[in-house]
């Protein structure tokens, strides 16, 4: 605990630092040159959450927790016509997963030919959706937590970034509006320290995953930009080549038996998301729907075993600005593991949320937020909750960002 | 229903020929960098620079956009389709997923018309009343 603090409060006092860097940096000519401007920007978010019943993104939440740290700094240069390189380092912990180790969240190099095409290149953030590639930017949005069934902040080490590329766009269509576009490909690159390790060990009775293959990836996003001022309409579309990953499960047998078993997974995944946003004067207005399904062979010493499990999430929120200061808003969502529309306390959650985000100063975001959830198919399935026969419980989320 | 159809049909109507109507920008001028290459900009185009679609003028050079809280808001929601927070917002979106460089932002209005007058690419809306030296004031078409 004191070790956690004590990161707690160097993440707190570093905007100052980066603030002051920020400073230096607006107009920076290095050593002389005439080398174009950088600009830095970051930001440092800390939360507490507390849960009645049962743990939820962590370990403990049930005596309340502050394992809800998120901190990302960035630079961005226009180093010649039409070419931007931009670069973030990012660190999070959230339960088991993250524990504050930094990494290198995207870097790459763009080029913009005109309004209508452009690549990007290196390590770059996925689109999908209004918020898959800003789900950690707490900043960005009015909610705490996002609908937990589409964007799990525990897996965004598996769905946030990409190294590879992507073309993108905007289509001007006359008086219907205008279409952009991102279609990417790419390998995602997680390690067994992941959130989505901790996810697969967390389901598993005994064992643990002990290596990744990357994953090709390949997908895109597309918005139809309406005439009709802040109005939007959205679909994304993914495909997971390979997630591939090994396993090493105890037998528990004695002498001469192997006492462990390796097992070798191979998934296709095939991922849809389909989004409506509406900015109208003060209302913010937005719904999405996801599915994901997941084709894996798994393959062991006795043989292979296929299966196929659909996942299904949607939410429909609505935030009202009553000043520059307040921003009240509320979700509802619901989530369905691989039993469409049917509920089950432990196949399906869901999940009532009312938010109150509060903007003391343009660089200082605080926010409040209340969830009422019922089923429990997003917790982990390990020691942490070993009954869950409750279907109503509640959650209260504290969230504070800084940022320049 | 044909009738709920004909309603919906004069609503659409109605909300396209909003977004379709002539820009006045309230209590504002339009400033750029003396370097910039144009000397005038349409509706759509004021829109498409401060929404993130046009991101460098015509020679290659990046646009960047200053803004300054509180005094032109009515204008950046005329040129921009949103508010200050949704504006403010839409653009902390693009910055922290590596899409784009947030606004610049002035303290006040000589600062504003500093900045602008110092940084190439730069594009602002300013009250119509400020002092300008140094920049170049666009027409909106």
């Amino acid at each position: 605990m004191k070790i956690i603090l004590t990161r707690q409060c160097m993440l707190l006092a570093s905007p100052v630092a980066l603030m002051v860097c920020r400073l230096q940096a607006a107009d920076l000519n290095l050593l002389g040159t005439n080398m174009p401007p950088l600009d830095f920007h970051g930001f440092v978010s800390q939360g507490f959450l507390a849960t009645t019943k049962y743990n939820y993104l962590g370990n403990d939440t049930k005596d309340g927790s502050f394992q809800f740290t998120e901190a990302g700094l960035n630079v961005s240069m226009n180093p010649l016509p039409r070419t931007r390189i931009e670069a973030q380092g990012f660190l999070y912990d959230v339960g088991e997963s993250g524990k504050y180790q930094p990494f290198l969240d995207y870097a790459s190099i763009e080029y913009t030919f005109n309004d209508y095409l452009g690549l990007r290149g290196g390590r770059i953030r996925r689109p999908q959706g209004i918020y898959n590639d800003i789900q950690d930017v707490d900043l960005a949005r009015t909610y705490v937590l996002l609908p937990q069934g589409i964007y799990d902040a525990r897996s965004r080490d598996f769905s946030v970034s990409l190294d590879g590329g992507e073309v993108f766009g905007n289509l001007p269509l006359s008086n219907a509006g205008a279409l952009s576009y991102e279609a990417y490909a790419g390998y995602i690159n997680v390690g067994t320290d992941s959130g989505v390790a901790d996810r697969i060990n967390n389901s598993l009775p005994v064992g643990k995953v002990t290596s990744f293959d990357p994953m090709l990836i390949a997908g895109s996003q597309l918005w139809w930009n309406t005439p009709v001022d802040g109005l939007r309409f959205g679909t994304a579309f993914g495909y997971g080549f390979n997630f591939d990953y090994n396993l090493n499960l105890p037998t528990g047998y004695p002498p001469p038996d192997p006492s462990s078993v390796s097992l070798h997974a191979s998934s296709h995944i095939t991922l849809q998301q389909y989004s409506a946003e509406y900015l109208w004067e003060n209302w913010t207005f937005q719904a999405e729907y996801y599915n994901i399904q997941n084709n894996q062979h798994t393959t062991s010493p006795a043989g292979t075993t296929p299966s196929f499990v659909v996942n299904y999430a949607w939410y429909a929120a609505a935030a009202y600005r009553f000043n520059k200061w307040l921003e009240v808003g509320g979700y509802y969502t619901e989530y369905y593991a691989d039993q469409p529309m049917t509920f089950g306390s432990d196949t399906s959650q869901k999940d009532a949320a009312l938010s109150f985000r509060f903007d003391p100063k343009p660089w200082w975001v605080i926010k409040l937020e209340g969830h009422y959830i019922r089923g429990t198919a997003l917790l982990d399935d390990n020691a942490d909750n070993p009954v869950r026969n409750d279907n109503g419980w509640f959650m209260l989320m504290l969230k504070t960002t800084v940022s320049f | 229903m044909r009738l709920f159809w004909l309603k919906i049909g004069l609503m659409v109507s109605y909300l396209v020929a909003g977004t379709l109507s002539a820009l006045a920008l309230d209590g504002a001028m339009l400033i750029v960098n003396p370097g910039v290459v144009t000397d005038s900009l349409s509706a759509k185009e004021l829109k498409d620079i401060y929404t993130a679609k046009t991101k460098y003028w015509d020679d290659g050079q990046a646009i960047i956009i200053v803004v300054i809280p509180d005094k032109t808001d009515a204008a950046l929601e005329q040129a921009s389709g949103m508010d200050g927070n949704q504006f403010k917002t839409f653009w902390e979106r693009l910055a922290f997923s590596g899409r784009g460089s947030e606004p610049e932002r002035a303290g006040d209005t000589a600062a504003l018309v500093a900045f602008v007058a110092s940084t190439k690419g730069a594009i602002a809306l300013v009250p119509a009343d400020a002092a300008l030296a140094g920049v170049k004031q666009i027409k909106i078409k």
